[in-house]
């Protein structure tokens, strides 16, 4: 028998915190990781959705992509088809915007009416932007178009979900 | 915008804006004829829907006007104009029909809206990029009857 005995008072103590402190890891642990879950999913690589368009063929001319995936709408599966105008700035970077309209959600067109060229047009009230997506005031858009966050894998480029941008 | 719950709140908060109705119209045959009368009811769907979301901030898109296809006499005719009746007294400036029953285009006369016929093209030996390819090029062709009508009355 070694010299310090361990008293049974103390070695009641130390089971009690070591079982104790065992059982709060327990609790813990499961909700440290609920809470810091988010911050490790935004890392992940995001709804990205692959399209045909290959980045290399990009000009400057805005060029309407098509991309759909698949939405689940209570029980039913569908396709969802959305497009996006895309081009390259002059700076050489890549711009995808939205072709819904701000004002009430019509598709708007690259360079379709022949008295405002080189300008994003809707057809329904006559909204008018900028190459860039702002919109041109004293037309009824009061917010700019959105813009896809894009990536580009193997060759191609990826949209994912369109931001809205702050009021020009 | 679509005839649901959101939709129909967004034409309320914006109605001087939305003035255009499109109303599709699908003849319903039961027995012989009941595969052309759902690939026509196909066709039309798909169509009124690309040509909502081109247009979506003015035309308001109602549920398909639904008759017997072998029943086209005065009995439809009324009940559309009733339709019709009702749609511009809620305010609304122009209609559209859209169907691919031909039975329509002698009636044409008859009523104050713009009726769009279109022959069905069959979508089922399709796959869905080209329906979306068909029906794409289908619609740009009716966006022009809507831009025009419109700039004639702005």
């Amino acid at each position: 028998m070694s010299k310090d005995r361990v008293s049974r008072r103390q070695f009641l103590s130390y089971t009690l915190t070591g079982v104790g402190g065992f059982m709060a890891a327990g609790m813990l642990m499961p909700m440290v990781r609920f809470a810091v879950d988010p911050v490790l999913k935004a890392e992940a690589a995001g709804d990205f959705v692959a399209t045909k368009q290959k980045v290399a063929d990009l000009t400057n001319e805005p060029v309407r992509v098509d991309f759909s995936y698949k939405q689940k709408d209570a029980w039913y599966e569908s396709d969802v088809t959305e497009s996006a105008w895309v081009y390259k700035d002059d700076a050489g970077k890549i711009m995808a915007l939205s072709p819904v309209c701000k004002h009430l959600g019509c598709t708007v067109n690259w360079n379709s009416d022949k008295e405002h060229p080189e300008q994003f047009f809707c057809p329904c009230h006559y909204g008018r932007y900028t190459k860039d997506g702002t919109n041109i005031p004293g037309t009824p858009p009061l917010a700019p178009l959105d813009v896809y966050p894009y990536k580009e894998k193997d060759g191609y480029l990826y949209l994912g979900k369109a931001k809205p941008r702050k009021e020009a | 915008m679509k005839w649901l719950p959101q939709d129909v709140e967004t034409y309320s908060a914006a109605k001087e804006y939305v003035d255009t109705a499109v109303v599709p119209l699908y003849s319903i045959t039961i027995g012989k004829g009941v595969k052309q009368s759902a690939a026509a009811s196909e066709f039309i769907t798909l169509l009124t829907n690309y040509l909502e979301r081109q247009f979506t901030g003015r035309i308001l898109l109602f549920p398909p006007f639904t008759y017997l296809g072998n029943e086209q006499d005065e009995k439809v005719l009324t009940d559309l104009k009733k339709w019709e009746e009702s749609i511009l007294d809620a305010g609304f400036k122009h209609v559209f029909y859209v169907t691919s029953d031909f039975e329509w285009r002698s009636r044409e006369g008859e009523l104050n809206g713009t009726l769009i016929w279109l022959p069905a093209i069959p979508l089922e030996q399709m796959n869905d990029t080209q329906k979306l390819t068909m029906i794409d090029s289908q619609v740009q062709q009716l966006l022009t009857i809507f831009t025009q009508k419109w700039q004639k009355s702005d």
